[in-house]
């Protein structure tokens, strides 16, 4: 053995890969001007998308009252519909660096305060919805690709793929007609019910029964279904066998080893899911009469109300991005080799 | 203590697939003695890495264990999961292959050394105890603390694996099971981490199984050798009487691929058993002719963050005669596949010139493309260079599609395969890779090569994922296709065996410079730069 001459020169120490990154704030900041970079397409598109729709405005705006020609145009000019289009944008990019969203044709109250009014039922319906179908599919996920192949794989992941299949309006009606008298159909409140806290809660909670479980129902699939593949990957990985020589039980190799590995991207495509979550709100928020920004998209859509349609639509936009962005930010944290790269 | 370290008793491991089950060890009978060194040596698919997993007890589900394995005592394979458990890493670890892969990427290398430790004591150790703990763990190891704070990727391959091999003493184990440890590293880091191993084996009277496929490692560090093939041991002996005197077939044709450089006998002589044997060595010519290759005063500079410049290729000549086979040598991360890159027009030159057969290396996508029927590559991995879903057919006809070669496309690609001695090409041509061996589809690949009749190949590790056994096989073919059809090669390698095997001359390459350039005879066997000489000692030789 002693035949085996270890160089003993410097030079011939192997190197390791060079460390790299440091650059943290740099990659946050460039993740931010992306982001703000989709959200100016966003505006851009938002007001150009509504002014090639078909049928006119100011017409719709009458919805079926008299007329005349005179009232018409007094409403145009007032509107600014009769300016050049690019006029039109200017004004409003102008307004919308003032946070200023115009006023709603229909509400006649300024977009931001209907906006800030349904922005909370949004949150609280999105945001509990979206945690519970978080916890369920990554708790179902992780059981189903541990147990490949097992009764418990297959019938979960079936029953996700067909509730992932099912349109969103025709799950809440069903649920709607299953459960007839239970829980309220519509609306955040009963307007007879004492104002103070807990008797507001319990109701609110009351009313919001049907539409988180119809939420939950359609999108925890997909977390499930990227959770189960994401863990099969890492089944096979040579680091488990290491865990397993190691002494530790399967519990401890499955939580210690393999589900870290297999959350990295799923944390990054729940992320990217809140965009569909948000549309699948739109539909939930309207069986269900919930009055948040999905209702409102959904009014202002029916109304043809420009203002509040722009409103919405930066403002949804503008989530779907800040939540990109935390995914990338996310993802960096928890990925040590994203760090250094 | 009278019963042996570890007792293997008429050892079956079967696997039971869906359709046939297949008997992966075959009745082995193998004993180890506290603090003794056992070689066990094998070509992918012997069983040898299921044998070393099976006292452990680490095989998937569909295997199934028959015989007795006795470990200090206690059969493993009757063991209750409990007992298995608290077995595991305290009795006996391991230091699995690919410590890249072994390792948990997320977590930092600190805590992964400590889990066995926090897992197998009777009570919590202390925070302060731990880092004591983990940090001499490093020591012993040559790693400073530091290192331990690192995540897996942040680490070279050898203080990876060192980093395995400081897991694997964690809690004072008996035995040691190294799963070819030293398999992807380089020539002198595997000198370095066979050596602590060997060491620290020694110093803890710790009893060691090693598994690989060279010979030559094993014999390096191991008391005694046990051969496998085909799932039954067919030599076992003292590690020195074995090599010297080699009874088996198997082992042989082990001992044979790994030449000894220096050794007249395997000179131009790589080990093969096709009847078409081996052409003669070339005749030595005084005067060279002109170079077909020549690249002069070749820099290739990259930038990193900061500004930070690499000098991957810093000023090299090289030349390439036709009908030449030429060896680069050097360490991973010495410059020479950015060099052979740079020569296939795949980067660009930051200095310097190249020129083949007399015309400057093309720019243009045009003068490219034509330049590159004349030069080819051959990449290492064949299964990962070859199309999972393309036929023999598909692969080697997409370079005669590419470059629009003309005549019968079904005659080039049956001259094609017939040439890499794929015979009869017609039987080959359906197939898909899966259904080939290692050594055939390395065999198409080339096949590929040669048939846009190149006079240049560029060959990256052309043998390093190959089995023993087909490595000579495919080393005499490049020897033949010179010989038959002229063909120049530039071989990419880290093994100087391959060298003394095939190269008329060796260009050993450090640092991005070429450290010394001479014919094979002259530079392995009277090595001057020191590089060379430190490469050469850090050969594993018999002792």
């Amino acid at each position: 053995m002693s035949d085996i001459i270890t160089p003993t020169e410097d030079a011939l120490v192997e190197v390791p890969p060079p460390a790299r990154g440091g650059g943290t704030l740099r990659y946050v900041l460039t993740k931010i001007g992306g982001g703000l970079v989709s959200l100016a397409l966003v505006i851009v598109l938002g007001f150009l998308l509504f002014r090639v729709l078909p049928g006119d405005v100011v017409q719709s705006m009458f919805r079926g009252r008299p007329a005349t020609p005179e009232l018409m145009a007094e409403a145009e000019a007032r509107l600014g519909l009769n300016k050049p289009l690019y006029e039109q944008f200017l004004d409003y990019l102008w307004r919308l660096l003032h946070g200023d969203l115009g006023e709603s044709y229909v509400f006649n109250v300024p977009v931001t305060d209907k906006i800030l009014e349904r922005l909370w039922p949004t949150v609280l319906l999105v945001g509990v919805a979206t945690l519970i179908a978080v916890g369920l599919g990554l708790w179902l996920g992780t059981r189903s690709a541990w147990r490949r192949g097992s009764r418990f794989d297959r019938i979960s992941t079936g029953v996700a793929l067909t509730l992932w299949s099912t349109p969103t309006f025709w799950l809440g009606m069903l649920l709607l007609a299953a459960t007839s008298g239970l829980f309220p159909t519509a609306g955040l409140v009963y307007s007879d019910t004492p104002p103070d806290f807990l008797s507001q809660a319990l109701d609110v909670a009351h009313h919001m029964v049907l539409p988180t479980v119809t939420l939950v129902a359609v999108i925890y699939a997909q977390y499930q279904l990227v959770m189960r593949s994401s863990l099969l990957e890492e089944m096979d990985a040579d680091y488990l066998t290491t865990a397993r020589a190691k002494g530790l039980r399967d519990d401890q190799v499955r939580r210690r080893h393999a589900v870290p590995n297999a959350l990295l991207p799923t944390v990054t495509l729940v992320f990217l899911h809140l965009g569909m979550v948000i549309a699948g709100a739109v539909t939930t928020e309207t069986v269900f009469s919930w009055p948040g920004l999905g209702l409102l998209t959904y009014d202002a859509l029916r109304v043809r109300d420009l203002p509040l349609l722009q409103g919405t639509i930066v403002v949804l936009a503008g989530a779907v991005i800040i939540m990109n962005v935390l995914a990338d930010v996310l993802y960096r944290v928890l990925d040590p080799r994203v760090r250094a790269s | 203590m009278n019963h042996p370290l570890l007792a293997l008793r008429d050892l079956t491991v079967r696997y039971t697939g869906r359709t046939r089950e297949v008997a992966a060890v075959r009745g082995v009978d193998l004993t180890l003695q506290a603090g003794e060194t056992l070689g066990l040596a094998g070509e992918s698919g012997c069983g040898k890495s299921t044998l070393a997993m099976s006292v452990l007890r680490l095989l998937p589900a569909s295997a199934s264990i028959g015989g007795q394995i006795l470990l200090d005592g206690e059969d493993v394979s009757t063991m209750k999961w409990g007992r298995l458990r608290a077995v595991r890493w305290t009795t006996a670890s391991v230091v699995f292959q690919g410590a890249m892969h072994a390792l948990n990427p997320v977590r930092r290398v600190r805590d992964q050394i400590a889990e066995p430790i926090v897992l197998h004591a009777p009570s919590p150790p202390a925070a302060a105890a731990l880092r004591k703990r983990v940090d001499a763990l490093l020591a012993q190891v040559e790693l400073p603390a530091v290192k331990g704070d690192a995540f897996p990727h942040e680490l070279s391959g050898g203080q990876k694996q060192r980093v395995m091999i400081a897991m694997a003493l964690a809690c004072d184990p008996r035995l040691v099971i190294a799963d070819e440890p030293t398999t992807a590293l380089d020539v002198i880091v595997q000198a370095q981490v066979l050596e602590l191993m060997t060491r620290l084996v020694a110093e803890q009277d710790i009893g060691l199984v090693m598994i690989s496929h060279d010979l030559a490692v094993l014999a390096s560090t191991c008391q005694r050798l046990a051969v496998m093939y085909e799932g039954e041991i067919v030599e076992q002996g003292e590690s020195r009487a074995v090599i010297a005197d080699p009874r088996h077939e198997h082992t042989r044709a082990l001992a044979a691929a790994f030449p000894t450089v220096g050794d007249p006998v395997y000179r131009y002589a790589p080990a093969t058993s096709n009847e078409l044997g081996l052409p003669d060595p070339p005749p030595a010519t005084e005067s060279p002719g002109e170079p077909l290759l020549a690249a002069r005063d070749v820099r290739v500079t990259f930038t990193g963050r900061g500004r930070a410049l690499t000098h991957a290729v810093a000023g090299v000549d090289l030349d390439v005669r036709a009908g030449e086979i030429v060896a680069l040598v050097g360490q991973s991360g010495s410059g020479k596949t950015t060099l052979a890159r740079t020569i296939l027009g795949l980067q660009h030159l930051t200095g310097g010139r190249i020129s083949f057969d007399g015309a400057e290396l093309p720019t243009s996508a045009k003068g490219l493309r034509a330049y590159r029927r004349r030069v080819q590559l051959v990449l290492q991995d064949p299964t990962s260079a070859l199309n999972p879903r393309h036929s023999v057919y598909e692969s080697v006809a997409e370079g005669l599609r590419i470059h629009r070669v003309a005549g019968d496309e079904r005659e080039h690609v049956a001259a094609a395969l017939e040439a890499a001695e794929l015979r009869p090409p017609e039987e080959f041509m359906p197939l898909l890779p899966h259904q080939l061996s290692g050594g055939q589809r390395q065999r198409v690949v080339i096949a590929g090569a040669l048939a846009l009749r190149p006079q240049l190949l560029v060959a990256d590790e052309p043998v390093a994922s190959l089995d023993a056994s087909v490595r000579g096989e495919i080393l005499a073919l490049l020897l033949r296709l010179r010989a038959r059809l002229g063909l120049a090669a530039l071989v990419i390698t880290h093994d100087l065996g391959l060298a003394w095997n095939i190269a008329d001359r060796v260009a050993v390459m450090y640092q991005g410079e070429l450290v010394e350039v001479g014919s094979v005879d002259e530079v392995l066997a009277h090595p001057h730069h020191d590089y060379t000489k430190s490469l050469l000692a850090a050969l594993p030789t018999t002792g």
